[in-house]
């Protein structure tokens, strides 16, 4: 909005009076600005934490591991019985309360909508207690138990999982070491080839892989030992500079924004009360995650050991559906997509979503791309291949039980 | 002990003798100019027990024009000591934070001379262990410098590139809104190339090592006051933790034994 450079009946106004408009050009917009913050600071005033919840659908825990726990979710519609059921898998750099964020905006409702039996993992909160879990806990045996309870409550058929961010790292492992539980597999945003393509990268993305592949393997271990873990309040602040200018100004400009509107505000409260919780990482775990994955590279080489095996992702034999973001800077495009190079292009299929790595789960838009787009894939042909019985691991009966 | 050894013992131990004399002489000297400097301050009041006063007196004895509490000389060329306020500029430099940033590299020399010495079995040095600290806080101080001149680099970077891309008669529009959101997109740009950059990664590489390492150092303090204490330590806890750890991998196996066996059994 530039001031007019001349008066109405044609002559040019005089410095001053430019000046002058243009400082009332200034007052208004910041008039208008502030009037915005008094409105959703008042907001702000009248709210408390408990008006902001999250993760809302009903389940019951099923089983328990350790503070691993799985939940089901109760059905909201008849349960369609061709579908296996599915196994929801979230990492510990977040909390698995990201996929029921609000109810209209919940892929666990989406899926229950759709007459999909939802179980969900739930890591609990490691303590210093837990510092030597590593992968072989992790994906071998709390994961691998988790799957056993709900192959097992299945009629001892596969079943579907659907992996997330680092819990997407952990079903591609599992989906490869242990294929005969799984009827399909689902990751989303989720790291395979660590390094990616990172002479590509654009302006902001990959900034993860290259500040992880800078350090020497020792200065990952001091950091572990040292600390004990990896604290999440520590990943929390590593992702936040990833966004430099968005973390300086959502908690001015992004609340003045808003307006005081409540469902804006209310998303965006939802939103922080899921970041604010963010679990600490076992020191094994998050040692061998970023010295062995994010350094060295190891899954994409058949080098990442688990259990005294190699894990090798060319044994992974169900439908696989991979779901990317395509403005992710946490896990660029090309880390995701490497999983297509060890599977038959039979089995293969990719949704790219148009925006960024949360919005794949909670943005309005996400509801139709992201969860359409997985539950039509689930009611897919392949997808419902669950009729043979799953063999059993030998060594499976007592696993998971406390 | 025969005669040779014994002389050679003699003369060794009348040189160590003579050394110790001519260092206590050459404290007793210094310690005397010191006392006639005093003396000439006008000595006789409070500065003998009053290091605050002693100080004051230095200063008038030495500047006797010049008036600690107003503003100016050390004040406008030196920021740091800031010899306004006496009082302050007295413990300032009481306060190795203060002036150890100015010979860094000497001071690091000294410490780790400290810290790398050898090793006396019945000797306690806890000397090594505090050049040790000091030289981390050392390192980390030059390293949050480093990176704050990084980032100082990269918010010069976009103000430049703000300046470029929007013009006077853009920003004398009187249009804000517009102005800000060019700044933060100038500013986002800046600091994400920054991010990216050989010299952000090499300086973010150093402060979290240096940080770590403070981090370390005060595990390891915590550990000694833990057994001043009769507590059990970190470590000790960490032990004991890996050893249930342990345990209970191995009751895993075994029970995924016993379920084979028993499956083999039927």
């Amino acid at each position: 909005m530039m001031p007019p450079s001349r008066t109405p009946n044609g002559g040019r106004f005089n410095e001053v009076d430019t000046a002058l408009e243009a400082w009332s050009i200034a007052m208004r917009q910041l008039f208008e600005t502030g009037k915005k913050a008094v409105r959703s600071g008042g907001f702000l005033a009248e709210i408390s934490n408990e008006d902001v919840q999250i993760a809302e659908a009903e389940y019951e825990t099923v089983f328990e591991v350790d503070k691993v726990r799985l939940f089901h979710y109760l059905p909201t519609e008849k349960t369609n019985s061709k579908i296996p059921p599915v196994v929801i898998c979230y990492g510990l750099f977040g909390r698995q309360t990201m996929i029921d964020l609000q109810e209209d905006r919940s892929l666990v409702r989406n899926l229950l909508a759709a007459g999909i039996d939802v179980y969900v993992v739930d890591w609990g909160n490691p303590t210093r207690a837990d510092q030597f879990l590593n992968f072989d806990d992790y994906v071998d045996y709390y994961l691998g138990s988790c799957m056993e309870h709900v192959v097992a409550a299945n009629g001892g058929k596969p079943v579907n999982m659907f992996g997330i961010c680092e819990g997407g790292t952990f079903a591609v492992m599992l989906a490869a070491m242990r294929p005969e539980m799984f009827a399909g597999l689902a990751i989303a945003i989720t790291p395979v080839d660590f390094h990616g393509d990172s002479e590509n990268f654009w302006l902001g993305e990959g900034f993860l892989n290259s500040w992880i592949n800078n350090l020497d393997e020792n200065d990952i271990d001091l950091l572990v030992e040292t600390y004990g873990m990896l604290p999440g309040a520590m990943t929390g602040a590593i992702f936040a500079a990833l966004t430099p200018i968005n973390s300086m100004t959502k908690y001015n400009l992004g609340i003045a924004n808003l307006d005081g509107d409540k469902d804006a505000m209310l998303n965006f409260l939802r939103m922080e009360k899921w970041i604010a919780d963010r679990p600490d990482h076992p020191a094994e775990l998050a040692r061998q995650w970023l010295n062995g994955l994010y350094r060295e590279n190891k899954l994409v080489k058949g080098e990442f050991v688990i259990s005294g095996k190699p894990v090798n992702l060319k044994k992974i034999s169900c439908p696989v559906l991979n779901i990317y973001a395509l403005q992710d800077h946490i896990i660029p495009i090309s880390c995701s997509k490497a999983l297509g190079d060890f599977l038959k292009p039979s089995q293969y299929e990719e949704i790219g979503f148009p925006g960024g790595h949360v919005g794949v789960f909670v943005s309005r838009k996400a509801q139709g791309v992201v969860a359409g787009g997985l539950i039509e894939w689930l009611q897919k042909d392949h997808a419902k291949t669950g009729t043979k019985s799953t063999p059993k691991r030998k060594s499976s009966k007592t696993n998971g039980k406390k | 002990m025969d005669k040779k050894q014994q002389e050679g013992f003699d003369a060794l131990t009348d040189l160590w003798q003579q050394g110790q004399e001519a260092f206590l002489r050459a404290q007793s000297e210094i310690a005397e100019q010191f006392n006639r400097s005093l003396k000439d301050m006008g000595g006789g009041h409070s500065s003998r027990n009053d290091p605050m006063a002693a100080w004051n007196d230095l200063i008038k004895a030495w500047t006797p024009f010049w008036n600690p509490a107003s503003s100016g000389g050390f004040a406008t060329t030196t920021p740091d000591f800031d010899f306004r306020y006496g009082q302050n500029g007295f413990f300032e430099l009481l306060d190795p934070q203060k002036w150890t940033r100015y010979a860094p590299e000497q001071l690091r020399l000294m410490l780790e001379k400290i810290a790398k010495g050898p090793q006396f079995a019945d000797l306690v040095m806890p000397q090594q262990g505090a050049a040790e600290a000091w030289r981390e806080t050392l390192d980390y101080q030059q390293a949050a410098s480093e990176m704050s001149q990084v980032m100082q680099n990269a918010w010069v970077q976009a103000y430049r590139s703000f300046t470029e891309n929007y013009s006077l008669e853009d920003l004398q529009s009187g249009n804000v809104d517009e102005a800000l959101q060019g700044w933060l997109k100038s500013a986002n740009e800046a600091l994400l190339e920054t991010q990216g950059s050989d010299e952000f990664l090499e300086a973010q590489k150093q402060m979290i090592r240096a940080s770590t390492e403070i981090r370390a150092r005060q595990k390891d303090m915590a550990e000694s006051w833990s057994e001043a204490w009769q507590m059990p330590t970190r470590t000790e806890v960490d032990d004991l933790t890996l050893m249930v750890y342990q345990l209970r991998r191995e009751l895993r196996e075994v029970k995924r034994e016993l379920a084979n066996l028993k499956g083999n059994a039927k």
